[in-house]
């Protein structure tokens, strides 16, 4: 990159991320001109308010973040750092961190307050002639976490308030309500999952020009090399497009999966009509009249938006966030066993419960270790043995899943999140105390939380346990799958001495099964479709299809849809009523690789 | 091969029965009768001085190349059911190397798995012949605990190779783990075995024995089972008891709520939704166990909090350390809708919010800032 291309952009990242007010100056954490060791965490916009930076080094202190900050008034500045003691408790706070403020060392120990907050940090003088050099020194290793530090020349606390903090930011940031980039598409995928990039590969194939935007900086979700579960499920009609963006065959957390990362980067990639958005999040849908008018993005790391329009949206955030923000109809939770008549006899309540409550299937988060060849220590965990307590492991597969009926796995995802870290680095902490372990270290932990199950967006169809359970066949069962409907449970339900972090799997063993189309596109917002585990589904429905090969199948599915949507100028309900024959067509066609027609 | 291998253990069943013994069941003098003491190996309590009666059934399991085998039930002397149990005797085959299993089993009355007594004639065996140890057999009843095993799910060759990718009907995943765990949960050197006595334990004979159980139902029964210690039995009791047997064994509920597992906790608390509004004064015992309960069902417990007496609040109020985060949000926000909030439970707030060891002492300050 020529040296000034690259000046420019750091002009304009500090621009735009680092607003001068007066006396005020607030650097967000995420726009670090070099974030060190410390990871960029956008996992709980929604909840906390931003992306955040966090020293993941697994027990080791990870190196220096750091940046330069211009100040257009000298004087003496009060600090505050926007930060939270992960686990407050009768102990020191597992993720401590300093703040350099030029050469100094700030002496207050940061990350130590309750609930994300802004922590005082002390006073220092700036000179607005030189460039400001802040760094975060991070003390620990275990996850200390800073959001934001802001400069004042008065000591005035900022607000703690979501609300309020959230108008505040933006108020400092002058930024206008809407973003003022406006990009316009066929159709904008939001998710980049299995789903998402089934979903913008068939819609590119058909000609479409496609948006994919997804808050990661690789594609795949849990199936990517940063959460690693395998692609399970079958392919069904769509095994050409699946092949391009699956994995192989290996397990869960193994380092294989970077092969598989690059693959399917590269495919989807090698796209002309998408466009992919990576390490952008939506924050916002707006809809107008039923329908979804725009979806709105930040950067993750420079705090960038962009407008994205569409005449039809596929959300593929897991999560359901583009319909819910739309005021798309969903559910959570399991529903009462009379709703749906999905009873179980074997199972009773751990499979479908008499009343409905707010139960799911939990969060995984992935880990391993690896021996080596000489001792390797490991620091106490004491804040992490009220989780653990006596559990001792050296790797963590997909049982290692938490959830609990007080916990959304969508705002609680950051507390289910860190509950886990707290069971791996107990339990390794108890394994490291056996002689036989001495050499062993802690190889990989994701600190992306691996979901099973959250909102479930309502469409024409909602798919139940009873649907697989007789193979029901339906005139749009567009999307195939033979595995076993299995559905978690935690193990401490049954018996309290059970860590609470381990679940079990019930399996109904049926035939083979259909979902139809019009499980795939929402009931009430017309241009919105959705595939992933936000598809349209009960809870005990969602047991068999929640797995990759399967949401990438509904992915395929409604990139052809929405590209006969806009042949015909309709919405997704029409592609049933109207051409379905049409859709079912282009399905079978495109399982095969056209000849090119030099070679016929 | 395998096939070929059991087509010839066959032949040589009925050319040389002799040297297998009886092929229809263990021979009469090991036949119980009466158990006058547990079964060596019994998931249930068995209380001293009980004597059971066997009768037949007419249910029976048929096992391959050796017939059917007779199910009977065991009665106490008030004649009410107690047990089932059959004398099995099995071929177990592996690589083509077929033996005899003798084993007895017991089922509970719902059919679920009881125990075993192991043949003393006839001990089980492992794949190099040597017979089990005290351990092997206890490894055994174990597994057979395990309702839900690893077993279940997979057919005997997809246990001893890993199996192709798309054959797996996995759950996340089929891995390194899943093979550790078909490792773990089996005796040593008796796969095949175990693979065996799972199947015959949770094969169809135990939806037929809870039809039988079923069948003869009484109040009698449920309340035994709701009394036992069994939470199958406890789970079927409160699935199955009338609004009115809810009443006269109440006290037996609620014991249970705080003495039970989370699961019947959460089932009775749903089931007793309407009773927290009806007759408030009836439930205290339920809210007198919250700090003894699991956190699962404190969250379905203060979903009453509207129908808690003052003086439970107030309770609640100085143990905040034992909620959670998001059940103090509930607490707090049932406390902003009371028109007042009495000095006792201002003065409990106070104390939790000064506290430098309450992780969630931030939300109780926000709430007093908010609500001064």
């Amino acid at each position: 990159m020529p040296l000034m291309k690259k000046l420019l952009i750091v002009t304009l990242l500090l621009v735009s991320s680092i607003s001068l007010f007066a006396q005020d100056v607030l650097v967000e954490a995420e726009s670090f001109d070099n974030p060190g060791g410390w990871l960029v965490d956008p996992q709980f916009v929604e909840q906390m308010g931003s992306s955040y930076l966090n020293a993941h080094g697994m027990g080791k202190p990870v190196k220096n973040a750091s940046t330069k900050v211009n100040f257009n008034k000298s004087g003496t500045y009060h600090i505050w750092v926007r930060t939270m003691n992960w686990v407050p408790g009768e102990w020191e706070a597992p993720g401590k961190f300093q703040l350099k403020v030029n050469e100094a060392v700030l002496d207050t120990v940061l990350g130590t307050r309750s609930g994300w907050g802004w922590q005082y940090a002390g006073e220092t003088k700036i000179n607005k002639k030189n460039e400001t050099h802040i760094e975060l020194v991070d003390l620990t290793g275990f996850n200390g976490r800073c959001d934001a530090i802001y400069f004042s020349t008065k000591k005035t606390t900022p607000p703690s308030s979501p609300k309020k903090l959230a108008s505040w930011r933006q108020e400092l940031a002058a930024e206008p309500n809407a973003p003022e980039e406006l990009k316009t598409y066929d159709l904008v995928v939001v998710g980049g999952g299995l789903a998402g990039c089934a979903a913008a590969i068939a819609g590119a194939e058909q000609g479409l020009k496609v948006a994919l935007i997804h808050d990661r900086p690789v594609l795949g979700g849990n199936a990517s090399e940063e959460i690693r579960v395998h692609t399970e499920g079958i392919y069904g009609n769509f095994e050409r497009i699946l092949k391009k963006i699956d994995t192989k065959h290996y397990p869960n957390g193994s380092a294989e999966s970077k092969l598989d990362q690059q693959k399917r980067d590269e495919n989807v990639k090698s796209y002309d009509n998408i466009d992919l958005f990576l390490n952008w999040r939506a924050y916002d849908a707006i809809s107008e009249e039923n329908s979804v008018k725009y979806v709105d993005a930040r950067q993750t790391f420079t705090g960038e938006r962009k407008r994205f329009t569409a005449p039809y949206f596929v959300d593929s955030t897991g999560d359901g966030w583009i319909g819910f923000w739309a005021g798309a109809e969903f559910s959570y939770g399991r529903e009462s066993v009379d709703t749906y008549g999905e009873y179980w006899e074997e199972h009773g309540e751990l499979w479908s419960p008499k009343e409905a409550d707010n139960a799911v299937m939990g969060s995984s988060v992935l880990w391993g270790s690896k021996d080596t060849d000489s001792p390797q220590s490991f620091p106490e965990v004491p804040w992490a043995m009220p989780v653990s307590k006596d559990y001792a492991e050296v790797n963590g597969e997909w049982q290692w899943e938490f959830s609990r009926n007080d916990l959304s796995q969508i705002d609680d995802a950051e507390e289910i999140r860190d509950h886990m870290l707290r069971a791996i680095y107990g339990s390794f902490s108890n394994a490291k105390k056996d002689e036989v372990n001495k050499n062993r270290k802690l190889e990989w932990v994701s600190y992306l939380v691996g979901k099973r199950e959250s909102r479930r967006l309502v469409g024409d169809h909602i798919f139940t346990f009873n649907d697989a359970k007789v193979g029901k066949e339906f005139p749009d069962g567009v999307v195939i799958e033979k595995r076993a409907v299995d559905v978690h449970y935690q193990t401490v339900l049954e018996d309290e001495k059970n860590p609470d972090f381990i679940s079990e799997a019930l399996f109904y063993r049926g035939p083979q099964y259909y979902i139809p189309y019009r499980s795939l596109y929402s009931k009430n917002i017309s241009n919105l479709f959705m595939a992933g585990r936000n598809f349209s589904c009960s809870h005990a429905g969602l047991g068999g299809p929640r797995v990759m090969l399967t949401t990438g199948q509904m992915g395929a599915a409604v990139g052809y849809a929405a590209s006969l949507c806009k042949k015909y100028e309709v919405m997704p309900r029409e592609i049933y009523t109207g051409y379905l024959q049409e859709y079912l067509d282009l399905i079978e066609e495109q399982k095969y690789e056209k000849i090119p027609t030099s070679k016929k | 091969m395998r096939r070929l291998a059991f087509s010839i253990f066959l032949l040589l069943t009925h050319l040389c029965e002799a040297q297998f013994g009886s092929a229809v069941a263990f021979p009469n003098s090991s036949e119980k009768t009466v158990l006058d003491k547990s079964p060596e190996f019994f998931v249930l309590n068995w209380k001293q001085g009980t004597i059971l009666n066997r009768s037949e059934t007419p249910m029976e399991i048929v096992v391959d190349s050796v017939g059917a085998q007779k199910v009977n039930i065991f009665r106490d002397n008030s004649d009410a059911p107690v047990l089932y149990s059959s004398n099995i005797i099995t071929p177990v085959c592996a690589d083509g190397d077929c033996r005899l299993m003798h084993i007895t089993l017991y089922w509970t009355l719902l059919g679920d798995y009881a125990g075993f007594d192991r043949s003393s004639e006839e001990p089980l065996t492992k794949h190099d012949h040597d017979d089990f140890l005290f351990s092997d057999y206890w490894k055994l009843h174990e597994l057979l605990k395990d309702h839900n095993s690893i077993l279940k799910r997979r057919a005997i060759d997809e246990l001893v190779t890993k199996p192709k990718p798309s054959t797996i009907e996995g759950v996340d995943a089929l891995s390194g783990a899943t093979i550790k765990e078909v490792k773990e949960s089996v005796v040593s050197g008796a796969l095949y075995s175990c693979y065996v006595a799972w199947h015959l334990v949770h094969g169809d004979i135990k939806d037929q024995i809870k039809a039988f159980t079923v069948a003869q139902q009484t109040e009698g029964m449920l309340v035994r089972m709701l009394n036992n210690e069994n939470i199958n039995y406890q789970m079927y009791a409160l699935e199955n008891l009338t609004k009115n047997q809810y009443d006269t064994n109440f006290s037996r509920i609620s014991t249970l709520f705080k003495s039970g597992i989370p699961l019947v906790r959460s089932f009775i608390i749903k089931n007793l939704a309407e009773s927290f509004s009806k007759e408030p004064n009836k439930m205290q015992p339920f809210w007198d166990a919250l700090p003894y309960i699991d956190i699962n069902t404190r969250s379905l417990l203060l979903q009453h909090i509207n129908t808690a007496s003052e003086a439970t609040i107030t309770s609640i109020s100085g143990q905040l350390s034992m909620l959670t985060k998001n059940q103090i949000r509930d607490f707090l926000s049932h406390l902003e809708n009371k028109s007042q909030i009495s000095s006792e439970i201002l003065k409990n707030l106070r104390g939790f919010a000064d506290s430098s060891k309450e992780k969630n002492s931030y939300l109780v300050v926000q709430f007093l800032e908010d609500n001064s």
